[in-house]
């Protein structure tokens, strides 16, 4: 008797995961499908490039204070770290400068920078695009005969990837600014050791390899929050929750992608 | 004209829409009236193409938009307009952008002549000196009056209006009801309304369906309603207090 309740159990728990399973492919298929009509041809070119350049405005160009701030904070950090962590006298005081230089280039302005775009930029995507669902404003343009994906994501897709490469450029200088500033302050390192530092065994393909990865997670950061808000239902609760679950999932999709990359591309 | 052959529309197997059959006329108001949960919205949306219908057809002047394929049904959606129960106004644009948008996307009309298109269609609705101000910054009773404005822009053949006096005092509520009416005889368009609002059914009905439980349970218009013998009708009419009074008087 106790066997045949186990077993029934069993049975529960699998069609449980099988079930968790289809619903996986089943948003793997809706989003693909969705990114299909995303990039169908556009109704009209010119409103779309309107469209472009203010999302550029909206979601890089004002993004830009924000990843000022971080960069220099972090640069600055990173440079007292190295320090505290190369204190032997044994160790050049330059390798400070290139440590910091480094750790901007591989991974913190590319990877660390972009899960801090998918917290703010992601968020705004899937209230923006789930606010109008809620509202019927989608409906209202798929009843005019407008392709609602096309004509509300692709923009801000193309202003994403087109924009994050640029913020990745802006987030290394700033870092090293960062450094540069918090190094001699703070009295770990000399402005010339530093300078040094940051031109030593400088490896151009460092910033190749994390523009490309920028551009992988510039379409993440925006396809992944659309595609939440475009299939939201309810109301405005259920905006909140698909936003936490978009920046969640864009996150995870980043470190995944910035694994793959990495052995794609540096190994 | 739009006619609707036999449709049927299931949810999770839940059957909402049950073998309706219906003919909207031209230049005429149609109402659409049932209980909350009756399937109204979904046989707007279902008209609409929102909803795919299990079975049946859908023909607007004889065309099968069941059938039709998306590009063709693309063209025939320009000659909609639709009018939702919060307006759908976007909120990123101003008043004047948002009756312009349709123009924008579907027309190569000149600035100029958009400008007065725009003029012209809100001066319709009565909006004047509210252009340049966006949907937040105006009251529900306007924010109707410009997604009519909007509706009307592109000088549809159809015009679907869903709950459109919902939520608005009961003088705005009827100065919508006119105002869909008038642009309705002016225009000569084919307008659906759908609405639970017993003011709008005995102020515009032309043409009435009742629908209830997703079934077509009463056809007729404002003169026959009040008189009607269908019970699930009068216990959906007389509901309202002042009509059982008003029945009660007669």
């Amino acid at each position: 008797m106790k066997d045949y309740k186990t077993q029934i159990k069993i049975v529960i728990l699998c069609f449980r995961e099988i079930s968790k399973v289809r619903k996986f492919f089943f948003h793997i298929g809706r989003y693909f499908h969705m990114l299909g009509r995303v990039f169908a041809r556009p109704e009209k070119h010119k409103l779309y490039i309107r469209q472009l350049f203010h999302e550029i405005e909206n979601l890089g160009v004002n993004s830009v204070g924000i990843v000022v701030i971080v960069s220099l904070f972090i640069g600055g950090i990173m440079t007292i770290q190295f320090a505290y962590s190369m204190s032997n006298p044994l160790y050049p005081k330059n390798l400070i400068g290139l440590g910091t230089r480094d750790t901007l280039l591989l991974e913190f302005s590319s990877t660390m920078m972009a899960l801090i775009m998918a917290g703010k930029i992601g968020s705004n995507i899937t209230s923006e695009i789930g606010s109008m669902k809620v509202t019927e404003q989608i409906d209202s343009l798929e009843i005019m005969g407008i392709n609602s994906a096309s004509y509300l994501i692709l923009p801000k897709v193309v202003a994403v990837v087109l924009m994050l490469p640029v913020l990745y450029v802006l987030s290394v200088f700033f870092g090293l600014i960062g450094g540069l500033v918090t190094g001699p302050i703070v009295g770990v390192i000399s402005v010339n050791d530093y300078l040094e530092g940051i031109r030593w065994l400088f490896e151009p393909y460092y910033a190749t390899f994390s523009l490309i990865k920028s551009l992988f997670f510039g379409f993440l950061v925006a396809s992944v929050p659309a595609y939440f808000g475009y299939y939201v239902q309810g109301g405005a609760l259920e905006v909140g929750k698909a936003s936490t679950k978009a920046v969640v999932n864009t996150n995870i999709l980043i470190l995944l992608f910035d694994l793959i990359l990495t052995r794609l591309l540096l190994t | 004209m739009i006619e609707v052959r036999n449709i049927s529309k299931s949810f999770d197997g839940n059957k909402v829409l049950k073998e309706m059959s219906v003919v909207f006329e031209e230049g005429q108001t149609n109402l659409i009236i049932g209980r909350s949960g009756s399937g109204k919205t979904v046989l707007l949306k279902s008209i609409l193409g929102l909803h795919e219908v299990d079975e049946g057809a859908i023909f607007y002047d004889g065309r099968d938009f069941t059938n039709m394929n998306e590009k063709t049904r693309k063209k025939l959606r320009q000659e909609i307009g639709m009018v939702f129960q919060g307006g759908a106004l976007f909120d990123s644009l101003t008043v004047e952008q948002n009756v312009r948008f349709p123009l924008d996307m579907f027309t190569s009309q000149t600035s100029k002549e958009k400008e007065k298109r725009v003029d012209f269609c809100l001066e319709h609705v009565n909006i004047t000196n509210a252009n340049k101000l966006y949907p937040s910054e105006i009251s529900g009773g306007m924010q109707k009056r410009v997604a009519i404005a909007r509706g009307i822009a592109l000088n549809p053949k159809y015009l679907f209006c869903d709950e459109p006096n919902s939520g608005l005092d009961p003088e705005t509520a009827t100065l919508i009801d006119s105002l869909i009416q008038d642009l309705t005889k002016e225009f000569g368009m084919t307008t659906i309304i759908n609405t639970h609002d017993m003011n709008s059914v005995i102020e515009i009905g032309e043409k009435i369906l009742f629908i209830s439980k997703g079934e077509k349970c009463w056809e007729g218009n404002k003169d026959e309603i009040l008189k009607t013998d269908n019970q699930t009708l009068q216990d959906f009419i007389f509901a309202n207090k002042l009509y059982a009074q008003f029945k009660q008087n007669q």
